[in-house]
């Protein structure tokens, strides 16, 4: 996020897409509910009347996979009717005349066609969002997790660019993490293009500094494989062993039948794991590992807040810290880590490589937490950034982005569109809060359809039907809801039987390899 | 010249951004208060925390009162001793505030108030009104114990703004509802559990809690939310290392006290007896225990092995995006110091 | 159906400067649709349809007493037991019914046709016993009037109400000649010099017309005594805000039935009124906010109000009659504001107060029907003229409701500091005798029988008595009257109406409530009576609205000056 949590309740207005934080981000919403008591004005675009959307000032209920073409719509308004904010344009930005050629083609009435929102809510929403600054965009994994999903989330912040909504409080560009740490993986240099602070691997200053600190000199400056390319790699033993930590593939990835088939076809899987999961079935070697509660040390919120996470107990039996596993096998490579807690790891190792948290120390977060970049010890932390207009690149990129259709739509015989996402009561595929009584409220998945599809089909609520797909089928409860519109499906991957993901689409974006769960195409057939 | 102020004969500056509830409490002078709630502001409804104001004739409520220019307070005078005295009685006389049982006993408001008071028994008892409801799956509601102070109702509705909870009825019958009166279990409550933070006495409580620890017992410790990315503070109550419930840190960034379902509710998890406890090594197809240095010998070698064969980037690795940072850290320096490759990676994007 | 719901629907919320505000009428809309109740679905309709909550929805349902949560019967009987109706035999009225239907107060006839219920105060105090069916008022009910009703309603019929009562007017200002049928036209009305001073008012700057009313010195009707004009003043100047005039027309305190009298037979005076008044505090929109109960006088000024703007008479205000849903403390101005901006009817912490954070936040003035309806005199006939009426620093008409004990029960326009010996044998004296008289409403101290000798009624006069002037509810009780027992009446109105909100005054009625109870049962103790007036001393000033005051005060005064009363029944 650019911006904070800190600045939602002061917000004058909200442009929500492909966001549900009822559901995923419950916290966030109240801030977003909140300012709307207080007056703020709240712009929803989501293909589910979710609740949000519901409490929305203007509710624009796209087309799944539409994403670019309604934004170009919007965008197409502002520069038409000159409602974009030029000086901010020509200060701090280039490209501008780039994406106009592209937007300029995507009249209200062609966004229109494309988004199913209407173009006269078209033009409102680009004019209320140029009355009303500054704006914050919020944006969850409804802009990601599309084949075009790069061009998403560049659309976003093309908007926001255009509006001026930059670097200031209340403003900007802010996608909200699905996972408690994702932000913080990402930040540790989980990535396979960059160490930890997002220095490339390609640099070879960076190889340098990194070799010198950890004492080696053998490390690769070739941009390793992301998930998707690791599991295709493993038929074929081009990737013959692979190390899952803490992940449930089999269940969280698109394609079940296929993901099932690379993991079996592993040469050599370890796995490190507080819980036996499906993904572990596939296993040579388990892990116990520590779990949260268990070990000290911290978490990267959305905001780039890094909070500190504390130990209560021990791990059960020989269970251990997951970096003392880690640590353990590095020794056996024949390097001695010098760090024996995470707050050894932060602040004697971590802190000094990543510039951006150089300044911060355990001892500096023992309350609240601290948002980087955050280079010394008297910085107080970045609340906002790109401050004035200066972007970390430099001038702020506007680029032109043409639409394009997912993967895989609807058609005669798969002719409904499968979008996937969490839902409030559960938590990934369950192994943590299938296991603390929330399976008292939820206790099943649901196929989520609408009333008129329901009538066509002959279908009550509550009644099995098969959902299926071009990769496989599921019996799952049908849930008639008036959050979905007609031709929609829409189910979650929380459950181990009526995953979504048994049917979701393995086709990825090209370059960020996130997975198109959010559009496939399915049946359903009463049964 | 600067304004001040004058309670029980000490002087204050004011800025006429603070009640005399609140100088009060920064000095340490001790007003009952049972509907006041710091983020709700003031209520004026329990009229417990009243104090006696130099020239105004009726006893005034310290939360709502703006203090002006030289006013002056008398926080404990026989008349205010009287009317609050009063006051909790009321409260006491038509209830079941039974303290032994109580989830609340030792962190009560009503409690602290009547102790404070010198009020062992209440002066005057009318019957129990109503029935206990624990339809809902984590939040016992104790009408019997409910003081109406509304501070739940305001919390749903302005602070988690679910709009579930409202006061229904009127007068003597007054009592908080959900939705149009259902029972919280068959209603549109999501359990966020707002409403049992905001509670001062026992009328709302953790279903996992009962029994299982008092409030002098607890230890708490602050942490991070295991869930989803807005990184919520919470304070674990413990007794020993059992979390007896979680509450959200009140003025902490970002959540200022706020929760949801699963940051609240969602943490047995880790007390499950399917936790893996033991290194597992699969053997003919069936995992069999190992020890530490056996099963990560075996990784090593294996590692050791393909790298000799088929190079380091014949390894690749997934992280946790929910485990901490320093594991991470970790495990991409395992990856790039130790087995010498960039294949590192985890679900970043979803 | 469902189209024309929400026509009509979006008719109503079209009135109001903001959705909420069409909540009330919304539900009561949807009630009467729905067989009288508001059931789920309806709860479900009116919260989608204002934009909010169930819960919501269903509490306001609930606190005010006009909404059926619950299935009634075709015919909703209503029997009001408050003291007036106590004092005129409404519980013989209640004992003949439940025989009658063989039900039990609070139950339905089998056949669904009846429920019966005992409610608080309907605001008919001199043509009690009253029962109201649905919404329509039965008044001087007898046991034989009933089994009519009765028989008529079982045969779909329903008869004629009889609301005959002794109406005296000595100022002619504020009732006028009631026996014409056509009394309520403005052609009646405009016969009789009507909308003259409006013309007059339009023709002044609105600074001269709030002067000239302050001049007048026109102390609140409704029953604090405060003076209008100054109220006035208190607005602020210069404000960008719009301004907002309420008329509280919610006349609830037992006793008193006198602003329905303006609104019934005389409402083109209390539009005029309005209308000036609006002219004068640069009010927009005005509203009056009407009790619930009376349905067919809120039809009735909605028909004048129309008269009136196509007379051209309301070309600067638009004024929105507002029903309430039964409850006796939206009497109260900000419990009003509260109720009008659709929410339950909880009076406000004050400050701030309603001249500059009133309705909707906005500056607002709350004057009563009779204050506002003696505003067109004072502008055609000046101060000066107003001031010739009643005594010093209490001037003008007042209109007095006498009900209880007196043989010619009735309403009485007599100036301000008339004897109250003079009224009350306008209304033919004393029936037997005299024990005491509660001179204001009920929630004023009542005098014994020789504190009221000698008694001016004017607010200066009863003050000095040790009594308030209230809203001029006089309601005499001789001596066949239980104390103990019309305490016990007294309390169970304030702990039926208290709002909730504040703990002295819904866990102290309660307590009251339930100590007077067992008293007046026999299972009192002496102690009982020492706790009552430990309560009421306590309880009087702690509360948060004027209802712990409303109830404090009168359960004292009944205490300490008939304590030998109550003493002999603990010792019984």
């Amino acid at each position: 996020m650019t911006n904070s949590f800190g600045e939602f309740e002061n917000a004058k207005l909200f442009f929500l897409i492909g966001t549900n934080m009822t559901e995923a981000h419950p916290v966030a919403s109240y801030y977003v509910k909140r300012a709307k008591l207080k007056g703020a004005k709240i712009i929803v675009a989501d293909p589910r009347n979710q609740a949000l959307a519901k409490k929305a000032d203007i509710f624009a209920q796209i087309k799944v996979g539409s994403d670019v073409a309604f934004l170009n719509g919007i965008m197409n308004v502002l520069i038409n009717e000159n409602l974009y904010d030029k000086k901010f344009v020509e200060e701090n930005t280039e490209g501008f005349e780039e994406l106009k050629a592209t937007v300029l083609k995507y009249t209200p009435e062609k966004a229109a066609e494309i988004s199913g929102v209407s173009a006269d809510k078209i033009r409102e929403i680009a004019r209320t969002m140029a009355a009303i600054k500054p704006g914050m965009l919020c944006y969850t994994l409804g802009i990601t997790e599309h084949t075009c999903g790069k061009n998403n989330v560049m659309s976003t912040s093309n908007l926001q660019i255009l509006l001026g909504n930059m670097g200031m409080p209340s403003a900007g560009v802010n996608p909200l993490r699905g996972q408690n740490n994702v932000q913080g993986a990402c930040d540790m240099g989980a990535l396979p293009n960059v160490y930890p602070g997002y220095q490339a691997v390609t640099d070879p200053k960076n190889k340098e500094k990194f070799q010198k600190a950890w004492g080696v000199n053998n490390l690769s400056d070739k941009v390793g494989l992301m998930i998707p390319d690791m599991m295709a790699s493993l038929p074929s033993k081009k990737v013959r062993a692979f190390y899952i930590f803490g992940e449930n593939l089999a269940r969280t990835d698109p394609n079940i039948t296929h993901v099932e088939h690379e993991l079996e076809s592993a040469e050599f899987l370890v796995c490190n794991d507080i819980f036996q999961t499906e993904t572990t079935r596939f296993a040579d070697v388990i892990f116990p590992a520590a779990a949260w509660c268990e070990d000290d040390g911290t978490f990267t919120s959305s905001e780039r807040r890094v909070n500190r996470v504390r130990k209560i107990k021990d791990a059960p039996g020989q269970a251990m810290p997951n970096w003392w596993i880690f640590k353990q096998l590095a020794k056996r490579f024949g390097h001695e880590w010098p760090s024996n807690s995470g707050q050894e790891i932060w602040d004697n190792e971590l802190s000094q490589l990543a510039p951006a948290y150089g300044g911060i120390k355990f001892n500096r977060i023992e309350h609240d937490g601290l948002q980087w970049p955050c280079p010394n010890e008297e910085h107080p932390g970045t609340v906002f950034l790109h401050k004035d207009g200066k972007f970390t690149r430099g001038k702020g990129l506007l680029k032109g982005i043409e639409w394009t259709p997912p993967a895989e739509v609807a058609d005669a015989e798969y002719p409904l569109v499968l979008s996937t996402g969490r839902r409030l009561f559960h938590y990934h595929t369950r192994t943590q809060t299938g296991r603390s009584g929330l399976d008292l409220i939820l206790k099943e998945e649901t196929a989520d359809i609408s009333a008129a599809d329901a009538a066509k089909l002959g279908v009550k609520h509550g009644e099995y039907v098969k959902v299926s797909s071009r990769r496989g089928a599921v019996k799952v409860r049908a849930k008639v809801t008036d959050e979905i519109p007609e031709g929609l499906v829409w189910m979650s991957f929380h459950f181990s039987e009526g995953n979504a993901n048994w049917l979701c689409n393995n086709v990825f974006d090209p370059e960020t390899k996130t997975a198109e769960y959010k559009a496939c195409a399915v049946r359903i057939d009463k049964i | 010249m600067d304004k001040k102020i004058f309670i029980d004969g000490r002087e204050f500056a004011i800025d006429g951004t603070k009640t005399v509830l609140e100088i009060a409490r920064e000095n340490g002078i001790y007003i009952p208060s049972l509907c006041y709630l710091k983020k709700l502001g003031p209520a004026s409804m329990c009229r417990v925390c009243v104090v006696e104001v130099d020239g105004i004739r009726n006893l005034q409520t310290s939360c709502s009162l703006m203090p002006t220019d030289g006013m002056k307070i008398t926080t404990g005078s026989p008349r205010v001793i009287e009317a609050r005295k009063m006051v909790v009685n009321l409260l006491l006389a038509n209830g079941n505030h039974n303290c032994l049982i109580c989830e609340r006993n030792g962190d009560c408001e009503l409690q602290e108030a009547a102790y404070n008071l010198g009020i062992d028994i209440p002066a005057f008892v009318v019957p129990e009104r109503e029935e206990k409801d624990e339809s809902a799956a984590f939040i016992i509601r104790d009408g019997n114990k409910c003081i109406q102070c509304g501070r739940c109702v305001e919390a749903c509705n302005r602070m988690v703004v679910n709009e579930v909870l409202e006061m229904g009825n009127r007068g003597g019958h007054t009592h908080v509802i959900c939705d149009n009166d259902l029972p919280m279990g068959a209603s549109s409550c999501v359990q966020c559990g707002e409403c049992v933070q905001a509670c001062p006495v026992g009328a709302l409580y953790e279903k996992k809690g009962v029994g299982k620890g008092r409030p002098w017992e607890i230890r708490k410790v602050r942490t991070t939310c295991p869930y989803c990315g807005v990184g919520c503070q919470q304070e674990l109550h413990l007794k020993g290392d059992q979390i007896v419930r979680i509450k959200g840190v009140e003025g902490a960034q970002p959540n200022d006290g706020h929760l949801c379902v699963k940051g609240r509710y969602g943490y047995d998890f880790i007390y499950s007896k399917e936790r893996l406890t033991t290194p597992l090594i699969k053997k003919n197809g069936k995992f069999e225990e190992a020890s530490w240095d056996e099963a990560l010998d075996l990784v090593a070698n294996k590692f050791k092995q393909i790298i000799k064969e088929s190079g380091p980037d014949a390894i690749a690795g997934v992280s946790c995006a929910r485990s901490i940072n320093e594991d991470s850290f970790y495990m991409q320096k395992l990856f790039r110091a130790a087995i010498g490759t960039n294949n590192i990676d985890h679900c970043a994007r979803t | 159906m469902d189209k024309q719901n929400d026509t009509m629907i979006k008719t109503i919320i079209d009135r109001y400067p903001k959705k909420d505000s069409a909540v009330m009428p919304v539900m009561q809309y949807l009630q009467k649709k729905n067989n009288n109740r508001l059931d789920d679905r309806a709860v479900e309709t009116a919260a989608k349809a204002i934009g909010c909550s169930k819960g919501k929805i269903y509490g306001i349902a609930t606190y005010y007493t006009m909404f059926n949560t619950q299935p009634v019967g075709k015919y909703h009987l209503q029997v009001d037991t408050c003291v007036p109706g106590f004092l005129q035999g409404a519980d013989e009225i209640l004992a003949h019914l439940e025989k009658k239907l063989g039900i039990k107060t609070g139950e339905t006839t089998k056949d669904g046709m009846f429920t019966l219920s005992a409610v608080q105060d309907l605001g008919s105090c001199a043509t009690g016993p009253v029962i109201q069916v649905n919404d329509r008022y039965f008044e001087n009910m007898t046991v034989k009037k009933t089994d009519v009703l009765i028989d008529a309603l079982k045969s779909g019929k329903e008869p004629e109400n009889d609301p005959s009562m002794t109406v005296v007017s000595k100022c002619n200002i504020l009732l006028n000649d009631r026996t014409k049928k056509d009394c309520r036209t403005l052609a009646f009305y405009k016969g009789n010099g009507g909308y003259q001073s409006l013309k007059k008012a339009l023709s002044m700057k609105p600074d001269e017309i709030v002067a000239e009313v302050k001049e007048a010195g026109i102390r609140g009707r409704g029953g604090a005594g405060f003076p209008a004009g100054t109220k006035w003043t208190f607005l602020p100047k210069n404000d960008s805000r719009p301004v907002y005039l309420i008329c509280n027309a919610d006349e609830g305190e037992p006793g008193t039935f006198k602003d329905r009298q303006i609104m019934e037979f005389n409402p083109h005076l209390l539009v005029e009124g309005i209308a000036i008044s609006s002219f004068a505090l640069n009010a927009k929109k005005s509203f009056i906010y009407i009790r619930g109960e009376f349905d067919w006088i809120a039809d009735i000024l909605e028909a004048a109000i129309e008269e009136a703007k196509k007379d051209g008479q309301l070309n600067h205000v638009d004024i929105v009659v507002h029903r309430g849903g039964g409850s006796y403390v939206c009497g109260d101005e900000t419990a009003q504001i509260e109720s009008l901006e659709g929410k339950r009817g909880n009076p406000r912490v004050k400050p701030p107060f309603p001249a500059n954070f009133g309705l909707y936040g906005c500056p607002t003035v709350v004057n009563n029907v009779e204050t506002l309806s003696c505003v067109p005199y004072v502008i055609q006939n000046g101060a000066a003229a107003f001031q010739k009426i009643g005594v010093t620093n209490n001037f003008g008409p007042k209109i007095f409701g006498v009900s209880g004990h007196v043989n010619k029960p009735g309403i009485f326009e007599y100036p301000m500091g008339t004897p109250l010996k003079e009224i009350l044998e306008a209304a033919g004296g004393v029936k037997g005798k005299m024990k005491g008289v509660i001179v204001g409403g009920l929630s004023v101290a009542i005098l014994t029988a020789k504190e009221a000798e000698g008694l001016n009624m004017d607010y200066d006069s009863c003050n000095k008595a040790g009594t308030a002037l209230g809203s001029g509810g006089i309601m005499v009780v001789n001596d066949t009257v239980s104390i103990p027992e019309l305490a016990l009446r007294t309390i169970e109105f304030y702990h039926h109406e208290s709002c909730g909100q504040c703990v002295p005054c819904r866990e102290g009625s309660l307590v009251i409530e339930h100590k007077l109870r067992d008293i007046v049962e026999g299972r009192g103790k002496m102690e009982d009576i020492d706790l009552i007036l430990h309560l009421t001393k306590n309880i009087k000033g702690l509360t948060l609205c004027p209802t712990g005051e409303a109830f404090a005060v009168p359960i004292q005064a009944m205490v300490s000056k008939f304590r030998p009363e109550f003493e002999a029944l603990v010792k019984k």
